[in-house]
């Protein structure tokens, strides 16, 4: 069962009872897991090494901190993976484009929308607003006008 | 090509887009060249730009059913799919058979119009035009069928929470089969026309392969991927709604190339075509909506993760309620963002009359791209 060996795989990268089986008729996912931002490079790696892609990169805004959620899926096997990673306000996580290069754009685009940054980046620059945009308007905070 | 180290003062730069005809939308890609050689490019995206997630956030969840046909304007349907799904799982909606095969019929004579649409557009931008006068001809047939089902030939809004508002009716079904049959003795025509075309043959064989190992590093999805082989199709490995019950082949490439991805759309309309037919057969009686789904929808607290196979790949919807009438969070995860993603990688070391037919080849939609 691939979850199971998801689970195997990651236990010992973020801690015992971190990576837990979920149900996915309720949550569309198989395998949920808590990390820390120091973990996902090595959460990523062995990812990619059971040929998993990364299938969506996003933000919360919990207004006290946030919570950076990765997604990964299988081509061959039915098995969605998602990561939560805690993410305290004004802390740092490590980029994935290293090792997932798609990960550059979403990594960007979380940047711009909610100001978190991924230390290591290549390239942290707006991707979707104006170069200029200097306002994150995914925040909770951000009011848009009309 | 292979540009030594030193010499970027003999590269210049070349702006395809934001307004170029193959670009098929306000999609720039900045070119570092070297005469007619691509050196590196950079895709610059945004401009059409719409903030879908933050309107997600400011309105109810029937208030934003219309914004998921403003996605992907050329499927819209899977989206509309997508979204129900979402809310559905979310709510514990339980949707009527009937219903889900309307939309298992609509969504897939979306898909064939979408792949149409591709097909004469994409042939434009190698420079024949006579295909797109065929594939707009026969387009118009689904156009008409949806405009009479759903009220739109676009933008449609067609699904609601726990199954569908309109019934088939018999004419429908009739123009249904009538379309089949049509669009099936088209094939001969099509294959004359462009797959053996010599052509057609000599821009798209061996031009722009993508290996699956670097699809897998970028999370490519759709016929991008399966014509590099890997028969990655959400109707089959993730199945939702009613498509286990019915028979059809997901056809992959062989080499990656522009021509696999061609040939992967083509024989993806004839299983469409399959899928339709099996669904009239199959079609049950019964109730097209989810009795008592409330008016003001307030999910209970949870997260969801939903995914669809559309025409250019996956789209998944991750939807956090706090148990408002209002989402917490919509991420919409678009197929193209992906796909484009990796297009630097496929057009360096190309001509730019080769990066025209890989980027069409991806088949985007640049507001689906900007959210």
């Amino acid at each position: 069962m691939p979850a199971q060996t998801v689970i195997e795989k990651l236990t010992p990268l973020v801690g015992p009872e971190k990576a837990a089986l979920v149900d996915y008729a309720a949550t569309g996912c198989h395998v949920r897991v808590e990390a820390q931002p120091e973990q996902m490079p090595a959460v990523a790696a062995a990812m990619l090494a059971q040929k998993f892609f990364l299938e969506s990169l996003t933000a919360l805004d919990l207004q006290e901190s946030f919570e950076v959620v990765y997604h990964f899926a299988s081509y061959d096997e039915l098995c969605r993976t998602v990561v939560h990673v805690p993410l305290p306000v004004g802390t740092e996580v490590p980029t994935l484009s290293t090792i997932y290069p798609g990960a550059d754009w979403f990594e960007r685009e979380v940047f711009e929308m909610f100001g978190i940054i991924f230390s290591g980046h290549p390239n942290l620059k707006n991707l979707i607003l104006p170069d200029d945009a200097d306002f994150h308007p995914l925040l909770k905070d951000f009011v848009a006008s009309s | 090509m292979m540009l030594e180290k030193g010499l970027e003062e003999k590269t210049f730069y070349l702006n395809l887009g934001p307004q170029h005809p193959s670009t098929h939308g306000v999609l720039r890609i900045v070119l570092e060249m070297d005469g007619e050689f691509i050196v590196t490019a950079d895709p610059v995206i945004g401009y059409g730009h719409r903030a879908h997630e933050k309107m997600a956030e400011l309105r109810t969840y029937q208030q934003y059913l219309p914004n998921m046909g403003r996605v992907d304007y050329l499927h819209a349907l899977a989206y509309n799919q997508c979204y129900c799904m979402a809310v559905e799982k979310l709510a514990g909606i339980v949707v009527p058979e009937r219903a889900e095969f309307i939309r298992v019929i609509t969504s897939e004579l979306n898909r064939i119009s979408s792949h149409l649409l591709w097909f004469g557009a994409y042939l434009l931008d190698l420079g024949a035009f006579t295909p797109f006068l065929y594939c707009f001809d026969d387009r118009e047939q689904i156009l008409d069928l949806l405009d009479r089902l759903t009220g739109s030939r676009l933008t449609y809004c067609f699904y609601r929470f726990g199954g569908v508002p309109v019934d088939l009716d018999d004419d429908f079904i009739a123009g249904c089969r009538a379309f089949i049959q049509r669009l099936r003795s088209r094939w001969d025509d099509y294959d004359n026309l462009v797959t053996k075309n010599v052509i057609f043959i000599h821009r798209t064989r061996d031009v722009g392969i993508l290996p699956p190992d670097l699809a897998l590093r970028y999370g490519v999805t759709g016929p991008t991927l399966r014509g590099s082989g890997i028969p990655y199709d959400i109707r089959k490995s993730e199945p939702f709604s009613v498509y286990p019950l019915f028979d059809f082949e997901i056809p992959t490439g062989e080499r990656g190339d522009v021509m696999d991805r061609y040939l992967v759309r083509l024989r993806e309309m004839e299983q469409s075509l399959r899928i339709i037919e099996q669904a009239l057969d199959k079609l049950p009686a019964g109730p097209i909506m989810a009795e008592k789904v409330p008016k003001r929808l307030k999910p209970p607290e949870g997260e969801v993760y939903t995914a669809v196979e559309t025409a250019r790949g996956e789209f998944g919807i991750y939807l956090v309620s706090k148990g408002d009438v209002k989402p917490y969070r919509v991420k919409l995860r678009v197929p193209c963002f992906s796909n484009l993603s990796v297009l630097p990688e496929l057009i360096k070391d190309t001509m730019v009359a080769d990066a025209v037919a890989i980027l069409g080849s991806i088949d985007l939609v640049i507001p689906e791209i900007d959210r």
